[in-house]
């Protein structure tokens, strides 16, 4: 790649900011705010029924005297928790995005506007994926660091008035390196995961008709049940193996945790609670390792090329 | 200097019905033509064809490059404005300018501005809130900003007043044109190209039905006024159309005996319309068969 195509990339990248600023950069803030309001509530309620906080102070004193592993998984499983909302949220915004992606400048006919410019399909199709990979992750990367700096300024402040230590009690625990690395490692992660899934949305994007979130749920849950079907008449037995639920599941085993438990057949896989399920860069970098992920990076593959050849004619006919 | 658009048997089908029918097309760089023909004639077909926006079959080539498979490459020499305004809502004026300066390496962003010095399209506002002709000013000084060697416009003026089309036609052609562009322009308000056209294309049912300079035109094609004594007279030299205006009867003649039609009556140069009319119109059915 060289510098001019960079800069296109980059052009693009910022193009898609533009024109979703209230899913790419007001959706995380918003969040941000709404965590930090709810907590900031708590506390003033909480003020009300604990006089003269006794009982705040009384909690944060004991954390103080907890060992330091145990503070540790407290105080950065709490961060990580509350990043988990912004994760759901996230990828929630990402799937529509990509949906809408290829198909809103179809339906208002400035498709005409975008290919005036000397830009290429397969740039088009990569700016978009760049977005979702890239430029949402980072966004809402940063609104998580926001969050977990100004909840920790607000423990340091109780922490103060209740005479603990704030560095050795919140911030030293917090491992906000190791938390905030393996974060950014594990959107990166996410996205190559979810690529196969990204790259169905904007193939279904390229070409729908109409709706194309609808369309890029119909065909899959119509085969899925089709299949169940067809296995249910006649071998009188469910398949072992189904289209539309290996993209459930996939979508539903992100490599980011707190969706690592969801298996199929009913029972919730049985974890630990401990550091290593949300602290550990090996486990993220394990996904790598992977026989799904490869062979879903190979189909994502035919998928974009897919989206690139539908765009290309998309002003056809 | 090289072609800028070379056609061979261009062709395009949509199910039985052929959009273009094996058009053959040369222009060189330095001319304005214009492509007139009536709804469905297959105009928007064959500009899709050349600004690498649909498929086709045959050969075409402009400016040396395949538009069908290297349309980038194309758009850094070429800008077109499609039928309609169509810039994305969502934007903002200093948006959509930065997009463009940013990807177009042969933008210029004081052109552009300098374009937009007369109108009351403001940086700050968006798309969606200006009206359809401030759309169609933006959008034409961005175009004009660029300095492409091939400006494609199907039915720029749409929407706009008349104040802003005289203007802009005068900027096309005093401020953009020259020896090395091309500029080609499809458009049904004939008589207001008519004047800055160098090149006249008639096309119907995805066949070109006229292709030549104007110059060729006013040599091979006149207009004969006679009283409606002489109508006879006129008629028996074999014109390709007639009509009736104010109890006078006008002929058009192709390239006949000058000699002859000049005694019958006034003679002068048809207008491009009354041309269109006679080789296009339905009435005069055999005619057109002597003009194809």
């Amino acid at each position: 790649m060289n510098n001019r195509t960079l800069n296109t990339l980059s052009t693009l990248v910022r193009r898609e900011l533009w024109e979703s600023p209230v899913a790419f950069k007001w959706a995380p803030l918003g969040i941000s705010a709404l965590i930090l309001l709810f907590v900031v509530f708590s506390l003033i309620i909480g003020g009300r029924f604990d006089a003269e906080m006794a009982f705040t102070s009384d909690m944060l004193r004991q954390l103080a005297e907890q060992p330091t592993e145990q503070r540790r998984l407290i105080v950065s499983g709490a961060l990580f928790s509350i990043s988990a909302i912004f994760f759901q949220i996230m990828l929630l915004i990402i799937l529509f995005y990509l949906a809408g992606s290829l198909f809103d400048d179809r339906k208002d006919r400035s498709i005409l506007f975008w290919k005036s410019l000397p830009v290429s399909d397969g740039m088009t199709v990569a700016s978009k994926l760049a977005s979702a990979c890239l430029l949402v992750p980072a966004l809402f990367f940063g609104a998580i660091v926001l969050t977990h700096v100004v909840l920790l300024l607000i423990a340091t402040v109780y922490g103060l008035l209740a005479g603990v230590n704030p560095i050795a009690t919140f911030w030293l625990p917090a491992s906000l390196p190791r938390l905030w690395s393996v974060m950014l490692l594990g959107m990166l992660v996410q996205a190559l995961w979810l690529m196969p899934i990204y790259a169905w949305l904007l193939f279904c994007s390229s070409w729908a008709p109409r709706l194309p979130i609808l369309i890029a749920i119909a065909i899959p849950a119509g085969l899925a049940i089709a299949q169940h079907a067809w296995t249910l008449i006649t071998n009188f037995s469910l398949p072992g193996f189904n289209f539309g639920l290996i993209m459930l599941k996939r979508l539903g085993s992100g490599v980011l945790p707190m969706s690592a438990n969801i298996e199929f057949g009913g029972n919730l896989q049985s974890i630990e609670f401990n550091e290593e399920l949300f602290m550990n860069h090996a486990t993220v970098l394990g996904y790598l390792g992977r026989l799904e992920m490869w062979i879903g990076l190979a189909v994502a593959l035919l998928l974009l090329f897919g989206a690139v050849w539908f765009r290309r004619r998309a002003t056809d006919g | 200097m090289d072609i800028t658009i070379k056609a061979r048997n261009l062709k395009r089908h949509f199910g039985s019905t052929r959009a273009l029918d094996g058009i053959d097309l040369d222009i060189p760089p330095g001319r304005i033509v214009g492509l007139i023909g009536p709804n469905g004639a297959g105009k928007t077909t064959a500009l899709k064809a050349i600004l690498g926006l649909s498929s086709y079959q045959g050969e075409l080539s402009v400016l040396g490059l395949n538009p069908a498979r290297q349309r980038d490459r194309l758009m850094e020499q070429v800008c077109f404005i499609a039928d309609v305004a169509v810039l994305p809502r969502w934007a903002r004026v200093h948006q959509i300018i930065d997009l463009t300066e940013r990807l177009h390496p042969r933008f210029s962003r004081e052109r552009c501005m300098h374009f937009l010095k007369n109108s009351k399209v403001r940086p700050e506002s968006r798309i969606r809130a200006l009206s359809k002709g401030m759309v169609v000013q933006l959008h034409l000084a961005l175009v004009m900003a660029i300095d492409a060697r091939l400006l494609v416009l199907d039915e720029p003026t749409l929407g706009l007043d008349i104040l802003f089309r005289k203007q802009f036609y005068s900027n096309l052609l005093n401020e953009y044109f020259d020896e090395e562009r091309t500029i080609l322009i499809t458009t049904h308000q004939v008589e207001e190209v008519e004047h800055i056209l160098t090149d006249l294309i008639f096309i119907r049912d995805g066949k070109l039905i006229l292709n030549s300079s104007m110059d060729e035109v006013h040599e091979r094609y006149v207009e004969l006024m006679v009283r409606p004594d002489q109508a006879d007279q006129a008629r028996a030299l074999g014109p390709l159309h007639e009509r009736l205006l104010f109890g006078r009867h006008i002929f058009l003649f192709e390239s006949g005996d000058i000699g002859q039609i000049k005694a019958l009556g006034e003679t002068h140069k048809p207008s491009v319309a009354d041309l269109f009319v006679a080789l296009m119109g339905t009435e005069s059915a055999p005619a057109l068969e002597t003009a194809e």
